[in-house]
């Protein structure tokens, strides 16, 4: 994870450390941009800082045009359509499976039991694993 | 082996109906599924030919990940990720099955320990906006593919997942399989190393044509 060291949470001490802050904000601009910060506060924190420093504003202009950049030339770029016969061969696999199965086997899903914090039993989950991949061989 | 026996949280799918699995049929569960996860037939085989190059592997992949989807449909909790989960699943099953050279790791065993976002920083901060955005004007689909598919499969996936798709890091650990920090390492270094490999084709493409901008 990101090191953000503790002090960024206090405004008051990061905002009058300017050499330090413009530090952090530099090595985790990219997270800013992502929308991966670990918090709010640190949004607030990252968004005044750059009211105020305006080569680190400069920064963050640039970095976030290059990924966006990026990200639209990629996505006008990956942008296949599956062929009608992978449709198919899809919709005759799903169907091929349902017509091997058996509606039982659904129904097992019933005797899988939770203990109090929600754990699956685990004997009565394995005993569930082999049903699946006795019916089905591809699992 | 089982593939995404969890559930993923967030971005539950609004146009999904609450369902109980325990009591669906078989004809409900089919119906379901076909209603719900074909929609994403497009988006698969597009993700499968980044995965293996080649459209006939992409596929089969993308055939594969939907039965393994339909016969794990029961794991799924209905109103969760399902985009999310079947990309689980088409990334397991690549790994697992399709990958070339499995036993040999992609890349370095310590990418973690020396990874800096501040290298990807750097390297826009240093030239301005307009001249890269100038050169990047030069370069075609395939040149964009070409540059993805000489990635390292591990960048590839995080590059492709965060930036085509939208998923966040911490659904891109639960797809990939690995740690959020180790994402965010493969992320970072792979659109670097995607747009040094563009930078060299818009520069070649500069020299070969002269400032005639793009073609194809």
């Amino acid at each position: 994870m990101p090191r953000i060291v503790a002090s960024i949470e206090v405004q008051g001490v990061v905002m009058n450390n300017h050499d330090l802050a413009c530090d952090q904000v530099q090595q985790t601009v990219v997270l800013f941009i992502d929308h991966e910060l670990p918090s709010d506060d640190q949004y607030q924190l990252f968004e005044f800082h750059f009211q105020e420093c305006e080569p680190c504003l400069e920064l963050l202009n640039t970095e976030r045009a290059a990924i966006s950049f990026m990200q639209n030339l990629l996505r006008n770029t990956c942008n296949e359509v599956a062929p009608e016969a992978l449709n198919a061969r899809i919709q005759a696999t799903i169907n091929s499976l349902a017509a091997t199965s058996t509606v039982e086997f659904f129904s097992q899903t019933t005797i899988t039991e939770f203990t109090f914090d929600g754990t699956t039993s685990i004997e009565i989950t394995q005993e569930f694993t082999q049903e699946i991949r006795h019916e089905f061989p591809y699992e | 082996m089982a593939v995404a026996l969890c559930p993923m949280d967030e971005k539950a799918g609004s146009e999904l109906a609450v369902v109980d699995p325990t009591t669906e049929t078989l004809a409900q569960k089919k119906a379901r599924f076909e209603r719900d996860a074909f929609q994403y037939t497009n988006q698969l085989y597009a993700a499968a030919l980044r995965y293996t190059k080649n459209p006939h592997d992409a596929q089969d992949l993308v055939q594969d990940t939907y039965a393994k989807a339909f016969t794990s449909f029961h794991q799924f909790a209905p109103g969760t990720n399902l985009k999310a989960w079947l990309y689980r699943i088409l990334t397991t099953t690549f790994i697992n099955s399709y990958r070339k050279d499995q036993r040999r790791p992609q890349i370095a065993a310590g990418e973690l320990e020396d990874w800096q976002i501040h290298d990807a920083a750097s390297h826009t901060s240093d030239q301005g906006r307009s001249a890269e955005d100038e050169v990047l004007d030069r370069i075609t689909d395939i040149d964009v593919k070409a540059a993805l598919a000489a990635l390292p499969d591990e960048f590839r996936m995080a590059v492709y997942l965060a930036d085509v798709e939208g998923f966040s890091y911490k659904e891109i650990a639960e797809i990939v399989g690995v740690p959020s920090g180790t994402v965010m390492s493969r992320l970072h270094r792979g659109r670097k190393l995607l747009r040094e490999a563009l930078g060299d084709y818009a520069k070649d493409r500069g020299f070969n044509r002269g400032s005639g901008g793009s073609d194809e």
